[in-house]
């Protein structure tokens, strides 16, 4: 129990850089879920469309006008060839709308009057090119069957108005899954760095020379210190765990209680678990406190910029990727990432899940057996 | 007296280097043993030796007849150990310090409450418990390793060099504790450079030298195995040949040494030596300043017998 006491007591002085990450996460975390909002909404998109109208405004061309109106923007330019094609390089305008003289007379008259275009060629051009075939296909099939004009156009507009419900069949919430993702991407920042340094800083207070030597001739069992020793850092490591689980549930919400937020949990626990084990390996090679900073800084800023953990792996070049796959950090963020895309949840969906997984474990069992060699080394050599 | 440490034909090599030489000694219930050699003499490679902190070539350690080895946890309980570098935790308070480290051996709770307070009276810390380490001058941190060292109240103290660098009413308090452990009952291994504190405190004395005993007794016995008995020195400005010839042929006298107006004499026995000196520089009017005697002090055995300094 003196051990644990004594362990409180010591990561008591070191409360200042747990709070200060976790106020980085809180900050970092909660802008940008923030700012990334809006990812399911879908809101129509209107093209910016010139209209040079050769016709008389009657009939077909003036019920064709107003129903680019009604679903584009219309924008006015100077009516000279040059002003337009200006306009068309400088993408005020995505597509350009050529009505023919006569194009009512001649539509009317099975004449197939030819409309011009001129397109930017881009997402939004290619909007108004469909919205433009759209209504000729329709003007043209019940042209066939009404050969009223006002009949016509009555059919046209009830046709055309019809809109089409559209339900997504996927049942992820791809916002809040995302949001999770963000926020475990960045926990390997903070359990990085939260373990190495209170870990470290803790393990080179205890391993002090003098005082290891003071422990080496007590009454007190060696191996059972050390193993008290052990469940401390760890009971603190599962600790720091559980309150960023928490802080994920009340920051990402909901989706934390569904098996995906399982899987981020339980996921982070093994991170956080290999994440000790890097700290004892530290810890064992790390003597002096002041250097312990500048451990921290390399190994948890580096892994987290390598991995993915601040900028999207996607945005990452090849090489650095490459590189990354050597740190247990990159397979957590992985992780991470492949979560928010499964659809369906069953073995065979899981299994890359549980291979990254599996690699976590193995690079902790590695660092654990380090870490044994090491010290044991260095007890021969004292 | 029943013997608390034995020590049967220890050696300690490293590769062909033996640190300590086929040591044998003992040290007696409740006296203080004074363990002094220069640097590398094997004081520390002993005390490791015993303490199992090191393992050794040859030999066997026994305390309070049972042999020592790491896992001798018993034993261990029995064993306070104060090492010449404080080893201390800087985030625990002194109050905090000694809890840990009485903590290793003693679990009840309220029996450690006692000897924790118990610690701080004797070393004198009361009014400094709920200081940091970093908050403390030299003397009171040597005064807080003593306590951590002796809490959980020990049979059997190591002590090595305590007193180093620490003020004088440090010092002071720090032996008037140790002589107050050795009233409780504790025996006690001490290692020091500094030879007042050995003549004041120990019993018996060890001398080591490359591994090895060179002597060992009392403070008296040891001092008598200096040639010299008695060291005479005289402040006097000018002083002719023939007198410092004269003074050679006195009874008794070993060697005359003039320099720098300080007439140093040596004699190999006898008594009344300074009261015959002083009758001839009467008789042959020689001025002199001051003049005083000294008996020979352990540094001067040390001297004797391994030719150099303690402090080398």
């Amino acid at each position: 129990m003196i051990i644990f006491k004594t362990f409180l007591k010591v990561l008591n002085k070191c409360k200042a850089p747990i709070i200060m990450y976790t106020v980085f996460l809180i900050f970092f975390g909660g802008f940008n879920m923030k700012t990334s909002d809006n990812s399911i909404n879908f809101v129509a998109s209107k093209p910016d469309i010139l209209i040079v109208n050769q016709d008389k405004e009657e009939g077909i061309t003036k019920n064709l006008i107003e129903y680019i109106e009604n679903n584009s923007n219309i924008i006015d330019v100077e009516d000279n060839e040059e002003a337009r094609n200006d306009a068309l390089f400088y993408r005020d305008v995505n597509y350009i709308i050529y009505i023919p003289e006569n194009f009512n007379k001649d539509f009317l008259e099975n004449k197939n009057p030819k409309i011009d275009i001129k397109s930017t060629g881009d997402y939004q051009s290619s909007l108004a090119e469909m919205m433009l075939e759209r209504y000729l296909k329709v003007a043209k099939i019940y042209k066939d069957v009404y050969s009223s004009e006002t009949e016509l156009i009555e059919k046209i507009n009830d046709t055309l108005s019809k809109e089409v419900k559209i339900t997504i069949t996927s049942k992820l919430d791809t916002n809040k899954l995302d949001k999770a993702a963000f926020f475990y991407n960045f926990t390997n920042y903070c359990i990085l760095a939260g373990c190495i340094y209170v870990i470290c800083l803790i393990l080179s207070s205890f391993k002090r020379e003098n005082i290891n030597k003071r422990t080496i001739i007590s009454s007190m069992n060696y191996k059972e210190y050390n193993r008290k020793l052990l469940i401390s850092n760890s009971l603190f490591a599962i600790v720091l765990w559980v309150f960023y689980v928490l802080l994920s549930f009340v920051l990402v919400g909901d989706i934390m209680f569904t098996s995906h937020g399982i899987i981020y949990i339980i996921n982070s626990f093994i991170f956080t678990m290999c994440a000790v084990t890097i700290a004892f390996l530290l810890g064992t090679l790390i003597a002096n406190k002041n250097a312990v900073n500048g451990i921290v800084n390399v190994i948890a800023l580096g892994s987290s910029f390598l991995c993915g953990a601040f900028v999207p792996v996607e945005m990452l070049p090849d090489t650095i990727l490459k590189v990354a796959h050597i740190l247990p950090s990159y397979w957590f963020i992985k992780t991470n990432e492949e979560i928010k895309t499964l659809e369906i949840l069953d073995f065979e969906t899981l299994k890359p899940i549980i291979m990254n997984m599996g690699m976590i474990v193995i690079f902790s069992i590695l660092f654990v057996i380090i870490t044994n060699i090491l010290s044991s080394r260095k007890r021969k050599i004292s | 007296m029943e013997n608390v440490i034995e020590v049967k034909e220890l050696t300690k090599e490293y590769k062909k280097f033996k640190a300590v030489d086929n040591l044998s000694f003992e040290v007696h219930e409740g006296e203080i043993l004074g363990l002094l050699g220069p640097n590398g003499s094997g004081k520390s490679t002993t005390i490791n030796c015993i303490l199992s902190l090191l393992n050794f070539s040859k030999g066997s350690i026994r305390i309070f007849g049972k042999e020592m080895e790491p896992s001798a946890y018993d034993l261990k309980r029995e064993i306070g150990v104060v090492f010449q570098d404080v080893a201390v935790f800087d985030e625990l308070t002194i109050y905090d310090n000694i809890d840990y480290f009485c903590g290793l051996y003693i679990k009840d709770k309220t029996l450690r409450k006692k000897y924790i307070e118990d610690a701080i009276n004797l070393v004198g810390l009361e009014d400094f418990k709920k200081f940091y380490p970093k908050q403390l001058s030299g003397g009171l941190l040597r005064r807080l390793n003593i306590a951590c060292g002796i809490a959980h109240k020990p049979k059997l103290i190591f002590l090595d060099e305590p007193t180093v660098a620490v003020d004088p009413q440090s010092r002071n308090n720090i032996l008037d504790g140790i002589e107050t452990l050795r009233n409780n009952g504790a025996t006690i291994v001490y290692t020091t450079h500094y030879m007042e504190e050995v003549e004041i405190l120990c019993d018996r004395v060890i001398i080591l030298d490359k591994g090895r005993i060179i002597a060992s007794g009392t403070t008296d016995e040891l001092k008598e195995l200096a040639k010299i008995e008695e060291k005479v020195s005289v402040e006097v400005k000018e002083l002719d040949e023939k007198y410092i010839e004269k003074i050679t042929e006195l009874k008794n006298v070993e060697d005359v040494d003039y320099e720098n107006g300080l007439l140093i004499i040596t004699y190999k026995k006898g008594k009344n030596n300074l009261v015959e000196l002083i009758d001839y520089m009467k008789k042959e009017s020689i001025n002199y300043n001051k003049i005083f005697s000294e008996r020979p002090t352990l540094n001067d055995v040390f001297l004797e017998l391994t030719g150099k300094e303690l402090r080398d």
